[in-house]
């Protein structure tokens, strides 16, 4: 019945075109805005790496300054990046699967041949245990191993779009990059590695590309990088060598760690408490015991990833479709009753009233999936240009998902649209119409 | 097949009731072929709406092969048109977007039967009004005697023990007519009911039993073997005196 229904429907909106397609642009044009917002809404939102993201945490110790929380806003919470002395001692930590402290750089590339120029590369200086931890994957070659973290090995993990520009796409695993007047080996070559949101470190553009390059950490000592991304200090220091910035109070490395299961976190947990506890006691600091571990999720939602302004357009954008749904109301309406002559001898022939009412419903749901689906192109092409606006920082798309929620948001629209007019015609009384024909 | 006693339908607007039908008491046996026959407004439609479970009424029984139907769910009364009652419409009422298979595949397509067996019935249907021929036309393709034999069709489809015609010959030319009404009587002679609304004396004629509706109220009945009509419609006097 259902497919004879759809085959009624179809007949129906063609034999008034131009309303058909005034119908269908309506909700193509709510589904297209709610789309985009909800694309949007769900790419801030959404978990992006929803397999393990209740073990991977975020390390949040408190050495901070024990006159003033480091939020006024939110005095509870301790500072959202660690300093490079305490992540020293951290690392140290058998406990976790895996771990790694991190931080945003920016370091020249010079490319060979004389005529290549060199150029800065966002860059990001981890350790091994990063890859496996955000699970990503390669084209070529892999990620490099714990001991060249402590033989202090000169390796490189590039991007695809670095191995395209300096090798050609070719696998490159193996080639030399000389990074700020250094030899690195190439010994990785990422994939399409892409998480929708750059959870790993939300200080930095949450929604940005991940880095170009990846170093080994322990090679900023000895080249003496700094950080690119957001630091924060409490105490004055020495600024005369590089090594008093490192000795500093200043926060601004991201702490990551793996930890399978409720007994290891116990235990990490356990292990960061004496650790401040024993700095407290030798003076360094002096605040209560206040370290957290965080989700994903919960350390997207504590750096508020998602804007209440977000939140605000994605009910807006509904509201939308609402309107532009209920403003087809009336077309219906009037459509709907035009045909009661029909419905009467369909309901003399056997209708009743429930099959009428489906009926029209489903000529509605006919609407609402056209619309859909014009409102997905519309939505997909607002994509691409907000992604060229801003040159591919948010790097929104639509997948099956929000497909899926198009389709979904179709079906509804649809339905209020529909729901009054198939109301109304399917209580026709039938003989009112039949010599009317 | 039909029994009403005292029926009464009023229509009611704000100032004004209309007793469209009252005292209306009936009995039509299963297999008759019954013409209907009154003055405009006289209350012959209301009476064949009602028959055909297409309207309500205010008091009174309706037994339709014996089951009370005075109270039955929109469901139930629509399962019953669909099954027991095939309807022949004045303007034909055909669907226009639909072919003629299509047309005559409406009721079936109620009833829920299979592909093959609807093909079959409708195919059959058409073979006895003999349009096989046009099977893929559309309303607007046909002449209006073509247009009645598909609507004859649409309602033998469903091989329905009682036939409706509201003035069916109304719009057709006197031969066209004739042969409808050759169709019903063939339909009759295989033992369907047929009750027919018309404004033709003549027509009327070649039923087996009149019914005359006045004022909503069946005034007489007669039988075919007296040939001549107790009532003569008001236009056909005036004609006649003219």
């Amino acid at each position: 019945m259902l497919a004879y229904q759809i085959r009624i429907a179809l007949k129906s909106l063609r034999r008034n075109p131009a309303l058909s397609v005034l119908m269908v642009c309506a909700i193509g044009l709510g589904i297209a805005v709610s789309s985009a917002f909800i694309t949007t809404y769900y790419l801030m939102a959404g978990d992006p790496i929803p397999d393990k993201s209740d073990q991977l945490f975020y390390v949040e110790i408190d050495t901070w300054d024990p006159e003033s929380p480091f939020d006024d806003d939110y005095p509870e919470r301790p500072p959202n990046q660690i300093s490079y002395r305490d992540l020293r001692a951290i690392m140290e930590s058998d406990i976790p699967t895996y771990q790694s402290g991190m931080f945003k750089s920016s370091l020249t590339i010079q490319p060979e041949g004389e005529n290549e120029s060199p150029y800065r590369a966002s860059s990001r200086l981890c350790f091994a245990g990063f890859f496996p931890m955000f699970e990503v994957t390669f084209e070529f070659g892999g990620p490099w191993g714990a001991s060249v973290d402590e033989n202090l090995e000169p390796v490189v993990v590039i991007n695809g779009e670095t191995n395209r520009r300096l090798f050609g796409g070719e696998d490159s695993v193996g080639r030399e990059l000389r990074i700020n007047n250094r030899n690195f080996t190439v010994v990785g070559v990422i994939g399409d590695w892409r998480p929708d949101v750059k959870f790993y470190d939300l200080n930095n553009n949450p929604f940005g590309e991940p880095e170009e390059i990846f170093i080994p950490f322990n090679f900023l000592e000895s080249m003496e990088i700094v950080s690119s991304g957001n630091d924060s200090n409490w105490k004055t220091y020495a600024r005369d060598t590089y090594q008093d910035f490192l000795e500093s109070e200043s926060v601004w490395i991201q702490m990551w760690a793996q930890l399978d299961n409720r007994k290891q976190k116990q235990a990490y947990l356990a292990f960061l408490d004496a650790y401040a506890l024993e700095l407290k006691k030798l003076g360094r600091h002096g605040r209560p015991v206040n370290n957290v571990l965080l989700s994903v999720t919960e350390y997207m939602k504590t750096e508020e990833v998602v804007q209440d302004e977000a939140k605000m357009l994605l009910i807006i954008s509904i509201l939308f479709l609402i309107v532009c749904s209920v403003n087809l109301i009336g077309i219906l309406l009037g459509k709907f009753l035009g045909r009661a002559p029909e419905i009467g001898v369909r309901r003399a022939l056997g209708a009743s009233r429930l099959s009428v009412f489906l009926q029209h419903i489903v000529e509605c749901e006919v609407v609402g999936l056209l619309g859909g689906a014009l409102g997905l192109v519309l939505s997909w092409v607002a994509l691409q240009l907000i992604n060229r606006l801003f040159d591919n920082l948010l790097a929104f798309h639509l997948d099956l998902t929000m497909v899926l929620a198009a389709v979904i948001l179709s079906l509804f629209a649809g339905l209020i649209a529909g729901l009054y007019p198939a109301w109304r015609i399917c209580r026709v009384a039938p003989a009112t119409y039949l010599k009317l024909q | 097949m039909i029994d009403m006693q005292s029926i009464h339908r009023i229509y009611r607007t704000e100032h004004v009731e209309t007793h469209a039908l009252s005292e209306f008491s009936l009995k039509i046996e299963p297999g008759e072929f019954v013409s209907v026959m009154g003055p405009s407004g006289s209350g012959k439609t209301t009476f064949l709406n009602i028959a055909g479970l297409l309207d309500t009424f205010d008091h009174g029984t309706y037994l339709l092969d014996g089951e009370d139907v005075s109270r039955l769910s929109d469901r139930e009364m629509s399962r019953i048109r669909n099954g027991k009652i095939g309807f022949i419409f004045q303007g034909f009422n055909l669907i226009p977007d639909l072919d003629v298979f299509d047309n005559v595949d409406v009721p079936l397509r109620y009833r829920g039967m299979a592909s093959k067996q609807r093909k079959e019935a409708i195919e059959r249907a058409l073979d006895v009004v003999g349009l096989t021929s046009r099977i893929r036309h559309h309303p607007s393709q046909l002449s209006g005697g073509q247009q009645q034999r598909v609507a004859v069709a649409r309602a033998l489809v469903g091989t329905p023990g009682l036939i409706l015609a509201d003035e069916p010959t109304g719009n057709l030319d006197s031969a066209m007519a004739n042969e409808i009404m050759d169709m019903l009587e063939k339909i009759n002679d295989l033992g369907t009911t047929v009750v027919i609304v018309t404004h033709d004396a003549e027509l009327a004629n070649r039923t087996q039993r009149q019914i005359y509706v006045l004022d909503g109220k069946l005034i007489d009945i007669d039988s075919h073997e007296q040939h001549t009509p107790l009532y003569t419609p008001a236009e056909s006097r005036e004609a006649a005196n003219a």
